[in-house]
């Protein structure tokens, strides 16, 4: 990574596995990064302060908060965002089918969060029981669904992974 | 935006040799989770961060003959997966489900969550019941704390302008550990009260004890007397309802949004009652 003249740095990465190269702004988060300079706006913002879960993606395969992160820190590391979740036929992945089969969706500002701390969990712990599923969505707030639906969708999602 | 700019040195060295060059108004940035949460609330005064995340010196968890050392750059979510942890450290180890969330557990580090001083870190906490001690560095001088020495007040620590936080050294000694938590949720809150208990054991009766508090006074605290009580006693009902009562005296709570004082006076001494009974039942002697 290099701190060009004027600030900005030049970082490299992987985005939903593709190369990005970008010259940033090192005062900017890696939130801001996602969905104003690559334009991905799946990843939402709700309460920048780690609270809320909305803005969960994965860096190197680990769920973070976008909104506390700083841009500059994903230089040589891969991002995964919710337009980077597939099926194995291309088409959604198991989690996007089961949140909408069960019903997990109302208002979806936190389900973006919501499937990417599911798909961080199951990643790492392809059996988790019930607990391990409620352990494991305890940073993510949903003000609609009562989180039975959310947690369904998640068991739903583990059978067919 | 935090409005701050990033500076990120390569090594060690290269930090000190960087930080006459920049602005005087400078932080050091490791997880974020305390910094980046400040400044998207308008809490920021720094006008540089400089970024010691991927500082090798700072990573690992490693042992010696004597002791477990953590560096401060060590995220929670790898203490939570270490054999060393798991075997060396039971209060520490008892303490990370109730770290915040599982992401913020893979962003904060160890180091971070020591410096921010805050009252009510569990980290902090479990890591003086531990009898840790904290590995200081300022321009490649190096020097050692009891942790507990570290805290000077809510956000106050004994750290020069500067110096960083390097690694935690935990000695190795023989005990059974709990830490329980009260807070508003059953995970994912900050607590109202939280106690440590590390009891080294000589059948059913405490031969050592190690206990501490958080959220309760205006530092992480180390209840020495309770401490001091338990050792050499039988762990039965009784002398747990009697450290219960000295805990009580020992703190100095607030009253403020969390929580009001007298309740969270009662409940140290209920918790640390329940913990030394998670203990003492692995033993069978409550």
């Amino acid at each position: 990574m290099e701190n060009r003249r004027g600030g900005t740095f030049n970082i490299r990465c992987a985005v939903n596995g593709g190369k990005v190269e970008r010259e940033i702004d090192p005062s900017r988060t890696l939130l801001e990064f996602i969905r104003e300079d690559l334009g991905l706006k799946g990843t939402k913002e709700g309460c920048g302060e780690g609270e809320c879960g909305a803005c969960l993606v994965l860096v190197d395969g680990k769920a973070v908060n976008s909104c506390l992160m700083m841009a500059v820190q994903l230089h040589g590391k891969h991002l995964t965002t919710i337009e980077g979740l597939k099926g194995r036929d291309g088409g959604l992945h198991p989690l996007q089918r089961t949140f909408m089969e069960e019903g997990a969706v109302q208002c979806g500002f936190c389900t973006p969060g919501a499937i990417m701390a599911s798909e961080a969990l199951l990643r790492e712990n392809p059996g988790a029981t019930l607990e391990d599923i409620k352990l494991g969505l305890t940073g993510n707030l949903c003000r609609c669904t009562g989180y039975e639906k959310i947690i369904s969708a998640v068991e739903k999602a583990k059978q067919l992974l | 935006m935090p409005h701050a700019t990033v500076v990120k040195p390569a090594n060690l060295k290269a930090l000190w040799k960087l930080l006459p060059s920049i602005s005087p108004k400078r932080k050091y940035l490791a997880g974020g989770t305390d910094l980046v949460t400040g400044a998207n609330t308008g809490l920021n005064s720094a006008e540089t961060w400089v970024d010691i995340s991927d500082l090798k010196e700072l990573r690992g968890i490693k042992e010696t003959a004597a002791a477990v050392i953590i560096g401060a750059g060590v995220k929670i979510s790898e203490l939570e997966g270490s054999r060393l942890v798991g075997r060396w450290l039971p209060v520490l180890h008892a303490a990370i489900p109730h770290f915040a969330s599982p992401s913020l557990r893979n962003m904060a580090t160890i180091g971070g969550n020591a410096a921010n001083a805050s009252p009510c870190s569990d980290g902090a906490c479990a890591l003086c019941a531990e009898k840790a001690w904290v590995w200081l560095e300022l321009k490649g001088k190096r020097r050692k704390l009891p942790l507990a020495a570290l805290f000077k007040g809510p956000k106050k620590t004994a750290l020069k302008k500067d110096e960083l936080i390097i690694a935690f050294e935990i000695p190795k000694w023989k005990h059974e550990g709990a830490y329980l938590k009260l807070g508003p949720r059953s995970y994912f809150g900050i607590s109202k009260v939280s106690v440590a208990a590390a009891l080294e054991m000589d059948g059913g009766s405490v031969k050592t004890a190690s206990i501490a508090l958080a959220s309760v006074a205006p530092v992480p605290l180390l209840a020495r007397k309770t401490a001091d009580y338990l050792a050499g006693r039988i762990l039965n009902e009784e002398n747990a309802r009697t450290a219960a009562a000295l805990v009580k005296a020992e703190v100095s709570p607030i009253t403020d949004v969390r929580s009001e004082a007298a309740y969270r006076r009662e409940m140290a001494g209920v918790l640390l009652a329940r913990a030394l009974g998670r203990i003492g039942r692995r033993g069978e002697n409550l």
